[in-house]
Parts: structure tokens; C-alpha cells; sequence
């Protein structure tokens, strides 16, 4: 057991910090074993340990009623992806032949959408979907429709 | 890694159906089998479309490894059905 994570259990023993702040302290630590408790106190002081560990999966929850979809009781769908699905995903955009690029760009700007395809570049879309990570929606009907739209990256 | 196992469990408002439990691996026998078949339309294809095949394969081989740890799950009409990849 290294010094770190003694230092944390006896922060958990003395009631200093919770066993859930405990528990991601000790997660933190593993990616960067060097790193010292005196780095995390500050965070744990404050609101609870802000340790930041990467989303591994994009959730999708959809919740519709009976008025919404017409069936018999409600509706739901609940999809969860790996991220790392979707940066699979994206390579796909690579796919597109250059030739194509220019009707699709055409298109897009007829629907109303000023993209050009062609000046988007790999570390673009990556970038895009790291920052996914902090994207939460939240979709509530109206009028008494109990229609839900939840997405976010756990 | 490659999917190995999709468990597919269906519910319907009279019955509960037994989770199915489906060997994804097993499908690379007749994918080894079928191969020559595949990479030919596949090349042939990426030449039609001026797009490089290896890259193509490597677009989609990394989709494939990403399956696992997908999870759907519908209930609508007193139905549900799960799918999950492992």
C-alpha cells in the first residue's frame, strides 16, 4: 500500500472525507501514481472531490407517453454506446470520397447548414466528441405531455 | 476486441421469454470462409468509390471492436426487448 492511499484511508477513518470521496481519490490515483494527497485536498475540502474521470459510454434515454405514441402504456428507450464507438464512427466520415464532398456541402447549404465537409479534418470530430463528455440535454414536453429526452455521457 | 456474445432478452405482456444467449464469435467461421468473397467486393467497391480499401477496412474493424458495451433496451406496448453485446 503506498503512502497516498494510506494518507486517504486515514482521511476516511478520521471522518474527514466520505468513502465515496475516498473511492475516487484512490481511482484518481491510479492513472498517475506520483501524484500526492496534498493535490486532491483542496478539491475534497471544497464540494467533494472534483476528480474528473473520462466518460466511457453516451446514454440516450427516450420517454414517451401514450398520447405522444399512440400505444398502450408508456414508451421507453434506453440506448447506451461506447464512446469509443462513436470515434469508430466518425473515421467513417473518412470514407467519403473527395468527388462527394461538393454535393454534399450543396445540399447541407440548401437545408440550411453552412458546413463544408471537406475542411473538416479527423482531430476536429475527435475534439468534438471529447467534448461530448460534458454535454448533457434535457427535453421535457409541454402541455401535460410527459414526453422526456435525456442525453448525456457517463 | 471483437463482440463475442449478444443476449438478447425479449418480454411480452403474456409471456417472459428465456434470454438467448447468441456466440457472436462463432460468425467468423463462415466470415474466414467467405473472406475471398468479401475483400474482392469489398476492394471493389473502394475502387469505384476512389476510396482507399485499407482504410475502409480499418474504419470498420474499429467500429466492430467497439460493439462491446452496448446496450438497448425498448419497452413500448407492454413489450421489451434488451440487447446487449459483450
Amino acid at each position: 500500500m503506498n503512502e497516498n492511499r494510506r494518507q486517504i484511508l486515514e482521511m476516511l477513518a478520521a471522518g474527514k472525507i466520505t468513502a465515496d470521496e475516498a473511492e475516487r481519490l484512490i481511482a484518481a490515483l491510479d492513472p498517475s501514481p506520483t501524484a500526492t494527497v496534498g493535490e486532491f485536498t483542496g478539491s475534497v475540502a471544497g464540494n467533494g472531490a472534483t476528480v474528473k474521470t473520462r466518460a466511457k459510454y453516451l446514454r440516450v434515454l427516450v420517454e414517451a407517453d401514450e398520447s405522444m405514441t399512440g400505444m398502450k402504456g408508456p414508451t421507453t428507450v434506453n440506448v447506451r454506446v461506447p464512446m469509443q464507438l462513436l470515434r469508430a464512427g466518425v473515421r467513417l466520415a473518412s470514407l467519403i470520397p473527395a468527388q462527394a464532398h461538393e454535393h454534399l456541402d450543396e445540399a447541407l447549404n440548401r437545408h440550411g447548414v453552412p458546413l463544408t465537409l471537406s475542411q473538416i479534418k479527423p482531430e476536429n470530430l475527435e475534439e468534438l466528441i471529447d467534448h461530448l463528455e460534458d454535454l448533457t440535454v434535457d427535453v421535457d414536453g409541454k402541455d401535460g405531455n410527459a414526453t422526456k429526452v435525456r442525453v448525456f455521457c457517463e | 476486441m471483437t463482440p463475442t456474445i449478444a443476449i438478447v432478452r425479449i418480454e411480452t405482456p403474456h409471456r417472459r421469454w428465456p434470454r438467448l444467449w447468441i456466440p457472436l464469435f462463432l460468425l467468423w467461421i463462415p466470415a474466414l470462409l467467405l473472406s475471398p468473397l468479401i475483400l474482392l467486393v469489398l476492394f471493389g467497391l473502394c475502387m469505384a468509390g476512389r476510396v482507399s480499401p485499407w482504410r475502409a477496412i480499418a474504419a470498420f474493424w474499429s467500429i466492430l471492436c467497439s460493439l462491446p458495451g452496448t446496450n438497448v433496451r425498448v419497452s413500448a406496448d407492454g413489450n421489451k426487448i434488451q440487447v446487449r453485446i459483450l
